[in-house]
């Protein structure tokens, strides 16, 4: 049986043309992942990161147009990936 | 040549992050990339070269900087090689009490670490934590 705590969630996003992925605004994704308390995670291709770890994030080398898949899965897992989603195509 | 160079502010009761190296420009360099991909939201100082600029260590601004940073809250120390970790610990053993409990070293890569313990610290991330965060860098994939 799962719990309320259990929750899962997905969504998808675009990065914006142009864009990759690097510093910045990988920090920026990271920084607003880590503003919720589920565990999130960005899928682009095969390629899955922690959207809380810079890292794992920056390694992704997503670039520019790139379809991002949002999972999350805990009590504000939904919030999270819509967020995010939300977040994704705004990256500059 | 004087290289302290402070980038990224956080707020209140936020991890400040010290960047130690031989090099003022590895120390500014590491601390200026950090502060960013942070979103300037830590505080990221860079401690780096000796006292005529040379390749080094100066122990006395080690210590002048930390124990600054210590006493506006907690601090999470990077170390490149050798005799910056040497000049920490000598810092450390200097500094009182509250301050050396305050400051933790991390046992991680430079770059890297600091860029990780940096977007922690903007995130809210409590010093072990921060400190944490530069390590898990140690097994990071890049490819």
């Amino acid at each position: 049986m799962r719990s309320s705590s259990e929750r899962v969630a997905e969504a998808h996003a675009r990065l914006p043309e142009g864009v990759t992925l690097h510093a910045r605004p990988a920090g920026a994704l990271v920084l607003e992942a880590s503003r919720f308390d589920a565990e999130v995670a960005v899928t682009i291709g095969e390629r899955r990161a922690n959207a809380k770890s810079i890292l794992e994030v920056l390694s992704l080398g997503a670039c520019g147009g790139a379809e991002v898949r949002v999972t999350a899965s805990g009590q504000d897992a939904a919030q999270a990936v819509a967020r995010l989603a939300e977040v994704l195509p705004q990256l500059r | 040549m004087s290289s302290d160079t402070e980038v990224g502010s956080g707020a209140d009761g936020a991890v400040a992050l010290a960047v130690v190296s031989h090099s003022a420009q590895i120390a500014a360099g590491a601390a200026q990339l950090a502060a960013q991909v942070a979103g300037g939201r830590a505080p990221v100082v860079g401690i780096g070269g000796a006292v005529d600029g040379a390749l080094g260590t100066d122990g006395e601004r080690v210590l002048h900087e930390l124990r600054a940073l210590a006493a506006r809250g907690p601090v999470v120390v990077l170390v490149d090689i050798g005799s910056s970790l040497l000049a920490v610990r000598a810092a450390l053993a200097r500094l009182g009490a509250g301050a050396r409990a305050r400051t933790l070293l991390a046992d991680a890569p430079l770059v890297e670490g600091a860029v990780a313990a940096a977007v922690a610290a903007a995130a809210g991330a409590d010093a072990e934590q921060v400190r944490d965060a530069a390590e898990e860098a140690r097994g990071a994939v890049k490819l």
